[in-house]
């Protein structure tokens, strides 16, 4: 177990390397110099003053040479900090910090809301595997799939904000601001939960091992309970931790829409403006984290199943 | 341990002469699926402290009477007529609350593969377990006791630390032993073993079958042994019960059915088994069970019947169906109008 862990643990340092090169220089994918850009916006004259650009490249540190400025980045990274915005000359973590804050509630909001509803769902369906409960699940799970964000969120704005005014339509001021927005994310996520949560539950239980404790006495109910759930969250665990990943900055539209200070917004507006520091950090601090949560879902997964934690040492 | 269990519960001796499973024109269907029921018409007994072997090729119908019995049949198959009374009381009829009951706590059951019948993520011993707790109103640490002593009980060296083991961890024959344990632990009349050793080493295989005997020697164990490695039957059975297309063919005492087997499928079956044992051939018999589902009427096994052919005797085959008749002995029967007594009639 603990040459397991040395080794996890090696393979997480190197994996956030790669993570940090790729944070730094995401915000060099796109065209032209920021440096440029940002006078643009400010001076709002096509053609640019030379001197003016070269004293503004040279004010942010962008005419060194490009692995010159990856190091002392990174050496600022390992000491907490990502260095200051270009726009509001804020040191950048006061920025990204909050925001991931935000993100990561309104991610976990949306997912623990997707599962309260898809496990019974999906298991009341693997249950039932085709009769009425069944195809009703399939249905509404297929529907909640191919229901995206951008428009169940203002349709839900209309309907519980503007007609109904039980919640407020944006802003994150209080547990209430976060029923819209959790609920609107919730929904693809709840179809996918949902299907992978029947299609686990099936496999479990048509196993042999079910058979088996069906034939000491144990009800079905209880066999579910006993042998069914653990056996099949593997699936869901993954494509939980799948989901956690992919909202900490993928919840862009939401954001947008409820007015919502969370990483994704944080990070549209900083690429729109071009503020390369709070990209560099904002995209550290995700991809840090996912990486994480991949690591401790691999870990899980040993718990959950000690036959994994065996092979994988292998 | 197994004598405080008994203790606390004596067996029924009253009617010790009525079967402890009397099995009677069992017929079991998928609706789904064209042609005969896959059991049709099955008739099988077995006595307190017997070794009841039914043999027959792979799909024959031996595992689905076991499942039945057990009331396990898998999704598509259907009881459509017939009755199984264990101890007198019908397992066909019975509510789902009361087949909870009997399960594990008078019939109990092994299965071919005993390492995918082992939950991966439970450890063994909560699965061991389970059929005391479930059956005996037995506390955690009290079971937990118990286990130790039942998986010592079947030869599991270190039980003490096995109980906490996984089922990955063990070898076959291991989890076979653990399945034993996890099958007796409430102390059942009745062990329905299909195929329990077929999955088994050789060597693995002989030592699990010693401690089934010793079972029922131990305690009064009924056990209806599936198979289809007649030296297996000849070691184990006391009786033995040859199935074919879904009915039993023959049946008879272990010495008639190998010394005098009567039904030309069982002849068939010891040829095949005697020229693999003595000199590596196989024999097979020609054909396969699958065919004689679709027959309407006459003896299903007559598309591979060398008999009847050489007696001359194929319409009669083909006609009416032969019923399941004494032939000599008075607890031997044959289901062939070429066996004994009929041959002797006619």
């Amino acid at each position: 177990m603990l040459t397991f862990l040395i080794r996890r643990g090696m393979t997480l340092v190197v994996t956030l390397l790669v993570v940090s090169v790729l944070a730094f220089l995401i915000p060099y994918a796109g065209e032209g110099d920021p440096a440029r850009k940002i006078l643009r916006a400010r001076v709002n004259d096509p053609a640019l003053d030379p001197a003016q650009v070269e004293a503004l490249t040279k004010e942010l540190g962008l005419d060194r040479p490009l692995y010159v400025q990856y190091v002392d980045w990174l050496r600022e990274v390992l000491t907490g900090g990502f260095g200051f915005s270009f726009t509001s000359r804020t040191p950048v973590q006061e920025l990204v910090v909050p925001a991931l804050g935000v993100s990561v509630s309104l991610a976990l909001a949306a997912l623990l809301l997707a599962l309260v509803f898809a496990l019974p769902l999906g298991i009341w369906a693997a249950t039932a595997r085709g009769g009425k409960v069944d195809n009703a699940v399939t249905f509404m799970s297929q529907s909640a799939v191919s229901a995206p964000e951008y428009w169940v969120g203002p349709v839900m704005v209309l309907i519980f904000a503007r007609y109904l005014g039980w919640l407020p339509s944006g802003g994150w001021t209080g547990p209430a601001y976060i029923v819209l927005p959790a609920t609107a994310l919730a929904l693809r996520p709840l179809g996918y939960f949902t299907q992978v949560t029947r299609a686990a539950m099936s496999d479990v239980l048509s196993a042999p091992y079910i058979t088996a404790a069906r034939s000491r006495g144990l009800s079905f109910p209880r066999t579910l309970v006993r042998h069914g759930l653990r056996n099949s969250m593997l699936p869901v665990m993954t494509l939980f931790s799948f989901w956690f990943a992919g909202l900490l900055g993928g919840s862009v539209v939401v954001e947008v829409i409820f007015n919502i200070p969370g990483m994704g917004r944080l990070l549209y507006t900083s690429v729109i403006n071009n503020d390369v520091p709070v990209i560099q950090g904002g995209m550290m601090l995700i991809l840090t984290l996912a990486v994480v949560i991949n690591t401790v879902t691999d870990l899980l997964y040993g718990v959950l199943n000690p036959a994994i934690r065996v092979s994988s040492h292998a | 341990m197994t004598k405080l269990l008994k203790q606390a519960r004596p067996r029924v001796a009253a009617h010790s002469d009525e079967p402890l499973l009397d099995i009677r024109g069992l017929r079991v269907d998928f609706p789904d699926v064209p042609g005969a029921p896959a059991i049709d018409g099955m008739d099988l007994r077995i006595n307190r402290g017997e070794i009841v072997a039914l043999v027959g090729e792979s799909g024959s119908g031996k595992s689905l009477t076991a499942l039945t019995v057990m009331g396990l049949l898998p999704p598509g198959a259907e009881v459509v007529g017939g009755e199984a009374r264990l101890q007198g009381e019908d397992v066909l009829s019975m509510g789902s609350g009361r087949r909870n009951e009997i399960r594990g706590d008078k019939v109990a059951m092994l299965f071919q593969q005993p390492k995918v019948m082992l939950d991966p993520t439970a450890r063994v011993g909560s699965q061991v377990a389970e059929s005391l707790r479930r059956h005996r109103k037995v506390g955690r640490r009290q079971a937990r006791a118990r286990v130790v002593e039942m998986l010592r009980d079947v030869g599991i060296p270190e039980p003490a630390r096995r109980a906490s083991s996984f089922a990955y961890q063990l070898s076959g024959g291991m989890a076979q032993r653990v399945m034993i344990a996890a099958a007796l632990s409430a102390d059942p009349e009745l062990l329905i073993a299909d195929e329990p050793t077929t999955a088994l080493d050789v060597t693995v295989q002989a030592q699990i079958l010693d401690l089934l005997k010793q079972k029922r020697d131990e305690l009064g164990l009924s056990i209806l042994l599936i198979t289809h490695d007649l030296g297996i039957v000849s070691t184990m059975a006391d009786r033995v019960a040859v199935m074919y297309a879904g009915r039993i063919v023959e049946n008879g005492t272990t010495k008639d059915i190998f010394d005098d087997p009567q039904h030309p499928y069982t002849q068939a079956l010891l040829k095949a088994s005697l020229l693999e044992a003595e000199r590596g051939q196989l024999f097979s018999i020609p054909g396969s069970v699958v065919q004689a589902r679709s027959l309407e009427h006459g003896c299903r096994f007559l598309p591979r019947c060398p008999v009847a052919a050489q007696l001359g005797i194929t319409d009669m085959c083909r006609g009416e169906e032969p019923t399941l008749h004494t032939c000599g002995e008075h607890e031997h029967h044959s289901r062939c109008y070429a066996s004994r007594e009929h041959a002797e009639a006619g």
